[in-house]
């Protein structure tokens, strides 16, 4: 490499190190200016985000941003996303925040940063009245369905040799909930959502959740480097979870409260 | 972007289960179909209110999507009451098509066969039984074999659908597999590999089969298939 190359390498990695460091003001101060805060949810997922009969956003993600939007007193924008662009949303500058059924998980405690957690996404096993089982160990013998490749896949695959049980795969969720609904397979690990689902398609089926598999937190999801937006937020989260509303929202959709260790005791 | 195989062949048992429930769902549909499209053929040929049946059949699987039958016979039945395994349902429709498609084949060689030829076989003092196996049935099915062949090794390939109604074949096992290392292209480049293979078991299989079956196209060096 020649003299000047070099040079040029260093005056490059310098402008590179520069850009990196934040040189604007901090994102709560932006969004309080604008009066406009944008959220990046996914309306595709039922009952967190979905369209009403009206075409107007709904679920339990779309009424905690609304509530948090309310709060602070600002215009709530909604960013429309998929599962996958979420965190690109915030990363690239599109959305301020992320509220859309964002499990904590260490890979994307890399990239992004989490709120406390505001809910919890409850993975269960569910099925009819017929079958009374109230653990894993109760399983043995039996054959639990689930979409290839979620985290229930994976989960159940690796304790069924161990408690005796089979584990059936879907390709995904549409037909998990058909196969309860008709009866193809009496029990099924999935979100409790989408045991709900299965009720609701066929009622005579009585679909229930049999027992937790897991509770997974679920947090606001911002980008690195924000820390009074960050504190802001879990604040904001704090009180909600003190004042019932964000149960009451939980309960709407969910039809079950949350968790009790994730309920702060009551405070008037 | 660099390939790293060793953790896709790691689960080579899956594939190997996968690989082998596939051969059998195939051999399985394979029979069954032969023997239904055959009588099917042969009922199209007569006519008459079975023929008429055979004709509903035949237009009704060649008409719609083999993964719709197969979403009808795993719920439909369900919702009636009738709770079939993944892989009888998945043989059961496999075995519906192709039966449709052998009919179609079938029904071609036989009206390939030369009325003369029936006569000549009369003229010989040749039983019902005897006409129907040595003048139509072995000549139709060696005029077709090719056709036949390549339908079998379409359907092989086409049970791969049956992974959506949880029949562990190979293409469940890879997306099990895929879903887990994280490693699609290699996963799926493994997967066409393995159905190659197979489809070549399956026409090594057709061309010994036709090398007992037709001895005057062994004596012809014709192609099998």
């Amino acid at each position: 490499m020649t003299r000047t190359g070099l040079l040029g390498a260093t005056v490059a990695l310098a402008l590179l190190a520069c850009a990196g460091t934040p040189a604007r003001a901090d994102k709560l101060a932006d969004i309080m200016k604008s009066g406009t805060i944008r959220i990046s949810t996914d309306v595709a997922i039922p009952p967190a985000g979905m369209m009403n009969a009206q075409m107007q956003p709904t679920g339990s993600d779309v009424e905690t941003a609304e509530l948090l939007a309310h709060d602070w007193g600002l215009k709530l924008q909604f960013v429309p996303t998929t599962g996958p662009t979420r965190i690109p949303n915030v990363l690239s500058g599109k959305a301020d925040i992320i509220i859309s059924t964002l499990s904590v998980t260490p890979d994307r405690a890399k990239v992004i940063d989490f709120s406390r957690a505001y809910t919890v996404l409850q993975s269960v096993v569910g099925g009819g009245p017929a079958i009374k089982v109230t653990s894993l160990a109760g399983l043995r013998g039996m054959t639990v369905a689930v979409t290839r490749g979620t985290t229930q896949d994976t989960e159940l695959t690796g304790l069924a040799a161990a408690n005796g049980f089979t584990v059936q795969r879907y390709d995904d969720d549409a037909t998990l909930v058909t196969a309860g609904a008709t009866g193809q397979s009496p029990l099924i690990a999935t979100s409790v959502a989408l045991i709900d689902a299965v009720k609701q398609k066929n009622p005579a089926s009585d679909f229930a959740p049999k027992f937790v598999l897991d509770n997974f937190d679920i947090a606001i999801g911002l980008k690195k480097g924000e820390p009074r937006l960050l504190a802001k937020l879990n604040e904001w989260v704090l009180a909600n979870l003190r004042n019932g509303k964000l149960n009451d929202i939980y309960k709407k959709f969910y039809k079950t409260d949350l968790p009790a260790a994730m309920r702060p005791p009551l405070v008037q | 972007m660099s390939f790293d195989f060793s953790s896709v062949f790691d689960q080579w048992p899956l594939f190997l289960h996968g690989a082998l429930l596939t051969l059998e769902l195939s051999v399985v549909a394979t029979v069954a179909g032969f023997v239904i499209g055959t009588a099917c053929a042969l009922a199209l040929r007569a006519g008459g209110v079975l023929g008429g049946i055979c004709q509903v059949y035949v237009e009704a699987i060649r008409n719609t999507p083999l993964l719709v039958q197969i979403f009808l016979m795993y719920f439909g039945l369900a919702s009636l009451g009738f709770h079939l395994s993944a892989f009888v349902v998945a043989s059961l429709s496999l075995t519906v098509n192709v039966g449709a498609y052998t009919a179609e084949i079938m029904r071609a060689g036989l009206e390939a066969t030369p009325a003369g030829q029936i006569e000549a076989g009369e003229c010989l003092g040749l039983s019902h039984v005897q006409i129907y196996r040595h003048v139509l049935l072995l000549p139709a099915m060696e005029r077709v074999y090719p056709s036949l062949a390549s339908q079998f090794v379409l359907l092989m390939l086409a049970s791969s659908v049956t992974s959506q109604i949880s029949a562990e074949e190979l293409t469940a096992a890879a997306n099990y597999v895929q879903s887990a290392t994280f490693r699609p292209f290699e996963t799926f480049i493994l997967l066409a590999a393995l159905y190659v293979a197979l489809s070549l078991v399956m026409r090594l299989g057709f061309a010994a089969l036709a090398f007992v079956l037709f001895p005057r196209r062994r004596r012809l060096r014709m192609a099998t298939a």
